[in-house]
């Protein structure tokens, strides 16, 4: 278990299955053994849908993996164009799969119950990431929010692998009527020791950084950004940091450095991306 | 040539022979070796870094790039981490792995120009010197240098005086008379011209009415500014001497022969690396093709060969 993955490969993956999760959204699993058992939770792949009028390739987290089968799964909520044709792919049909890219989450100390915080699609990098925690046999919370239920997506994935999951919407339809930081903040005041993992919009990336900061938790954070190559060539993709013993901050590139960052290295309030 | 000859797909652009014509355009291909895993290297002729100057350079505040029909708005600012940390950290690994380096320099003097060039004259593998005078991303330097013909003769004098290596001025398209600025940099010294850099461009977010990028104004590159950067190279290759590398929006061997009919020597590509990395295996394959297909011994017998109705006498 995680050790960051060190090649690359522009791989052909075929659409072998897929699953809808929800009105709006889909799990496509695709067929590239390569990707499937090199990539490590956290990662990303940078792929582009063939016929798809748009020019550059789009970053999708890779959610579950099934290294037996050499699978993988990406979950794909369609909110634009690209997406939905890649949402609409045929089984039989490939997609070029520029990857494993980024890091990863590193595993949580020994003791310490990992809390998994997602906002919608959020969800998709804990897939892999929770599987790789109960083959460990760790036991951790995934705290899941959206608009509404249909956003909660995979959240029986979660139970299955034996993780404790919550959920929250904004129009009260499936658990509490709230948002995701509220569930946190309930289950901080516990008084476990647990670190953080969050993945979701900025402005709840930002609430749970601010509440684990004050809190001296571990947090480990993964951000999303509009990206040219994923490679770490076209530097479009920074985002504000400022590592410990640093005199100065830096840009570092989501693609390259991230997309999982220690969330107290990045500087939100030079952070003024809408994502 | 016999149908079983293999065509010369090499190039000479001053006093460097590379074995392809595709070069790595600057800014799209980092410090060089971040593609080793997934582009074929040895299909690839020369590798353009990023662009350096002196002392590091934080960039522009993010969002730094944004999509447009069939093209890449950007203002990245040269986030860059100065020439003496390449020499140090990048130039060992791309000593082995490029075939040829052209090193990008940026100065927001006449003088860092100067001295960037007094500094990497000396450095091993360095095989020739593109002048970045054509960032429009950049407040100091940059574009100012490349859209004023006197200052784009200066800087190009002032890096000639400073190295022997091949000296190649990156030009703008934010130009009135491209020809103009070509004749002036050769004047100056220049062994080559590369052109085109970007476009400078916007976009908008009509609902928040914000910018897309931090920046407000980027530059344009992809499929999107290719026929303008074919006519520039067209209008420049018939004004100068010196060799002229084509550059824009190329990702496959027809755009290359657009390029290398309209005048170019060579090309490079950028941002259609990015949205597919075996461009230079396939582009550098079709062009073979192509040459014996059209019974071309060498690809440079095709530069500058526009086929022009004859005039009617």
């Amino acid at each position: 278990m995680y050790t960051a993955a060190q090649m690359k490969w522009d791989e052909i993956a075929v659409l072998v299955d897929r699953r809808l999760v929800s009105p709006d959204a889909v799990l496509l699993h695709f067929e590239s053994s390569k990707l499937a058992t090199h990539f490590v939770p956290g990662q990303f792949t940078m792929l582009r849908v063939p016929g798809d009028g748009s020019l550059l390739r789009r970053p999708y987290s890779f959610c579950g993996a099934e290294p037996e089968q050499g699978r993988f799964s990406l979950l794909v909520k369609v909110v634009g164009e690209g997406t939905r044709r890649l949402a609409e792919l045929q089984l039989g049909q490939a997609v070029r799969c520029l990857g494993p890219l980024g890091s990863s989450f590193r595993p949580p100390q020994p003791k310490i119950r990992p809390i998994m915080v997602a906002g919608g699609v959020g969800i998709a990098p804990f897939v892999g990431f929770c599987q790789e925690l109960a083959r460990c046999r760790y036991r951790g919370t995934v705290l899941l929010g959206g608009r509404q239920a249909q956003d909660l997506y995979l959240k029986e994935d979660f139970e299955r692998l034996g993780m404790t999951v919550r959920c929250t919407t904004e129009d009260g339809s499936w658990g509490p009527q709230g948002v995701v930081t509220d569930l946190l903040s309930e289950l901080l005041d516990g008084g476990e020791p647990v670190c953080l993992y969050s993945c979701g919009p900025t402005g709840m990336l930002k609430r749970v950084s601010a509440m684990a900061r004050d809190r001296g938790i571990p947090h480990q954070v993964s951000i999303e950004r509009r990206m040219g190559c994923g490679m770490g060539c076209c530097l479009g993709c920074v985002v504000f940091t400022q590592i410990a013993g640093e005199t100065n901050g830096q840009y570092r590139r989501t693609c390259t450095e991230g997309p999982v960052f220690d969330a107290e290295e990045i500087c939100w309030e030079r952070d003024p991306h809408p994502l | 040539m016999s149908p079983q000859m293999e065509p010369d797909l090499s190039v000479d652009i001053a006093s460097v022979r590379l074995a392809s014509p595709l070069i790595a355009a600057s800014g799209t291909f980092g410090y060089g070796t971040e593609y080793v895993e997934v582009a074929d290297y040895s299909a690839i002729g020369a590798i353009a870094t990023k662009g350096l100057y002196l002392e590091s350079r934080e960039g522009c505040p993010p969002p730094r790039i944004w999509e447009t029909p069939s093209g890449m708005l950007n203002a990245i600012g040269l986030q860059e981490i100065g020439v003496r940390r390449f020499i140090e950290e990048k130039m060992p690994r791309l000593r082995e792995l490029a075939p040829a380096i052209l090193v990008n320099i940026c100065g927001s003097s006449l003088e860092e120009y100067g001295e960037l060039a007094h500094i990497l004259d000396s450095v091993e593998g360095v095989s020739g010197l593109e002048i970045n005078i054509s960032c429009p991303n950049v407040k100091q330097g940059g574009i100012l240098f490349g859209c004023d013909p006197d200052l784009a003769a200066r800087a190009t004098e002032v890096v000639r005086n400073g190295t022997s290596l091949p000296v190649i001025p990156k030009l703008s398209p934010n130009v009135t008379d491209i020809a103009a600025i070509a004749r002036r940099v050769e004047s100056a010294g220049a062994d080559a011209v590369s052109l085109i850099n970007t476009i400078p461009a916007m976009a908008i977010d009509v609902e928040t009415r914000r910018p897309r990028l931090a920046n407000v104004v980027g530059g344009l590159s992809g499929p999107a500014i290719r026929p303008i950067a074919v006519r520039m190279v067209y209008q420049t290759a018939q004004a100068v001497g010196i060799p002229v590398i084509g550059i824009g929006g190329i990702g496959s061997a027809q755009d290359v022969l657009e390029f290398v009919i309209a005048g170019a020597a060579a090309v490079q590509i950028g941002t259609m690396n990015f949205v597919d990395p075996e461009v230079w295996t396939r582009t550098l394959e079709d062009l073979g093709d192509y040459c014996r297909r059209h019974q071309v011994a060498s690809i440079s017998e095709l530069t500058g060969t526009l086929a022009l109705e004859e005039e009617d006498s």
